[in-house]
């Protein structure tokens, strides 16, 4: 009983996160200082991946907007970064958060149009946005046009990633189970019935698309520094695609799922890596495959927490009387 | 004294005036039934109270104030809320997250509260759950509190569309056909939950089928047809008024247009 009231301490509670970004950072410092470079780089695109992934997982599994543009957010936050980091000599870290919170300032911009759809008319003018801003980025000199973006240093390392992502999974737990986490999951579910409720269904859309737009453009900006070379054909139809089918195939909404997700489908084509041509065709079969033996995803309509909890045979369970 | 006004609303959809210069008073504490045959414009008229229809014409006013150009859910909260004819409940979610989030109007936290987690944020959420709990008490359902809405039984599925709708403590409750597919003991319980919310100072408005239900219940009852409002008064008076009896059974002259 003391040990619960403990942990409901908020400077305990915040102490423990701080620990535990500590510790992912220290740990993943020793990782990266044991593993080979080829596995580095690869947890290190898994971790960037996850990233832009759990913002996705805001706007399409939480809030329930299909959104088909989530890689236009990636561009402009890799490129917004570089020109930081690169034309203005900013530190990396900031470069970081300004090609964040540009990108979400363009979610927070096409959000206000664009919400008023609903469904395939969303997804099609994310489509349309994204491809705009290929074409733009394709067109503008600042961005050195189709030849790409050369001579961003290689800033991003595997500790900092890890912790960008340690800190994400953290500030989507949260927002989930908050006043504002509730309303996004109520207008996914029921829009009509949400506004009935007196949830301002459009300042959530909204809300839910900047902050999903800012982890594309964190995670658009860990990418930039660690290609070194950006150019728009890196952030195509086929980007926001590869994004979506994390979300998809992890689950629609679930965090956990995520992750898993992310790792799968990120790591799968380097450990098909040995089938060469047939790499690809693989991939897809897997892909077909897990969609028909999981339709929701692999961890999709799993409540974790519950399934955590009965394993343990958590006491409280008995005292509430939540048998049915 | 009234509590919500209905003056002179009319509603056109291209050429079909579904409801035709409607004048409608809810009495701060009663208990009043919409009633009417099929198509009659029943719903429409909580659509346009609630404010997903707007009104071709007239005013409705919530205690002297206008309605008028007001979104949904600054509707829902001034204190007008409702539950929905087919049940719209957030079916993914649990039973005590849906009643949550009909508290949502009453909450305050925002981003900043989700992302710091300050002792405040925690205050609420923990008097939220407990008036959550309160509610799904209230109408016999704290057990199911963990269970998704979907897995719940029908009846089930509409007391929680009262619990949602209650829990944020509205002035005026809708109710749209509320006893909709219960059999007859879940009605009995429906009836005295229904009263039971009456005397907790909540008005009732509802729009029913069963005229049982309806003249057990009700103080007043209003009457539609094609839109228009053709009789209103208690369920006496209702009862052995000719133009109700007409607009339900026919006027005996068409045979061939008797409706049910």
């Amino acid at each position: 009983m003391a040990m619960k009231k403990l942990l409901n301490n908020w400077f305990a509670q915040a102490l423990l996160f701080l620990l535990a970004l500590g510790l992912t950072a220290y740990v993943s410092q020793v990782i990266n200082d044991v593993l080979p470079p080829y596995v580095l780089i690869i947890g290190l695109f898994i971790g960037i991946n996850l990233i832009m992934a759990l913002g996705l997982n805001l706007i399409t599994g939480v809030t329930g907007q299909l959104s088909l543009g989530h890689a236009a957010f990636m561009s402009i936050g890799a490129y917004s970064s570089a020109i930081a980091t690169v034309n203005y000599h900013l530190p990396f870290l900031l470069g970081v958060l300004i090609g964040g919170l540009v990108a979400g300032l363009f979610g927070l911009i096409i959000g206000f149009p664009t919400l008023r759809l609903t469904g395939d008319y969303l997804a099609i003018a994310t489509l349309g946005f994204a491809e705009i801003v290929r074409v733009q980025f394709t067109n503008m000199k600042i961005t050195n046009g189709a030849i790409g973006f050369l001579g961003i240093q290689g800033s991003t390392t595997f500790p900092i990633v890890m912790t960008i992502v340690v800190l994400t999974i953290f500030a989507m737990v949260w927002l989930e189970n908050s006043r504002n986490g509730r309303a996004m999951l109520a207008i996914r579910e029921d829009e009509v019935a949400s506004s009935a409720v007196g949830i301002n269904t459009t300042l959530y859309k909204i809300q839910a698309f900047a902050i999903g737009a800012f982890c594309a453009g964190v995670g658009g900006a860990l990418f930039a520094h660690t290609t070194t070379f950006i150019q728009p054909t890196d952030f195509g139809f086929l980007k926001s695609v590869d994004i979506l089918s994390i979300v998809v195939l992890g689950g629609l909404g679930s965090i956990p799922g995520t992750i898993i997700g992310a790792i799968v489908l990120t790591a799968a084509p380097e450990a098909l890596r040995s089938l060469s041509n047939y790499r690809m065709m693989v991939y897809g079969l897997l892909l077909i495959v897990i969609m028909i033996f999981r339709p929701y995803g692999l961890l999709g309509g799993v409540n974790l927490r519950q399934v955590v909890r009965r394993a343990l045979m958590w006491p409280k369970k008995k005292q509430s009387g939540g048998r049915a | 004294m009234s509590l919500l006004a209905l003056d002179d609303v009319t509603i056109r959809f291209g050429g079909l005036t579904a409801v035709d210069s409607l004048n409608l008073e809810v009495k701060q504490g009663e208990i009043l039934a919409l009633i009417g045959p099929n198509g009659a414009g029943k719903s429409t008229v909580f659509n346009l109270i609630t404010g997903i229809y707007k009104p071709t014409n007239g005013k409705i006013a919530l205690e002297g104030k206008s309605l008028a150009g007001i979104q949904t859910h600054k509707i829902a909260e001034m204190g007008i809320t409702r539950t929905f004819q087919t049940i719209r409940l957030f079916s993914e979610l649990s039973v005590l997250d849906n009643v949550k989030i009909g508290a949502h109007c009453r909450g305050k936290a925002g981003l900043f509260q989700a992302f710091t987690r300050l002792p405040g944020m925690k205050r609420e959420e923990a008097e939220l759950k407990e008036k959550s709990m309160e509610a799904l008490e209230f109408l016999d359902l704290a057990a199911k509190w963990e269970e998704k809405a979907k897995n719940l039984s029908y009846g089930e599925q509409r007391r929680l569309e009262i619990a949602r709708a209650l829990v944020s403590r509205p002035k005026i409750l809708l109710l749209d056909e509320p006893a909709a597919g219960m059999n007859p003991q879940e009605k009995v319980v429906l009836v005295a939950m229904i009263r039971r919310i009456r005397e907790t100072g909540i008005t009732i408005f509802l729009v029913e089928h069963d005229m049982k239900l309806i003249m057990g219940i009700s103080e007043r009852i209003a009457v539609l047809d094609y839109g228009k409002k053709i009789a209103e008064g208690t369920p006496l008076e209702v009862r052995s008024n000719k133009a109700v009896i007409e607009a339900y059974l026919g006027s005996g002259k068409f045979k061939s247009r008797i409706r049910r």
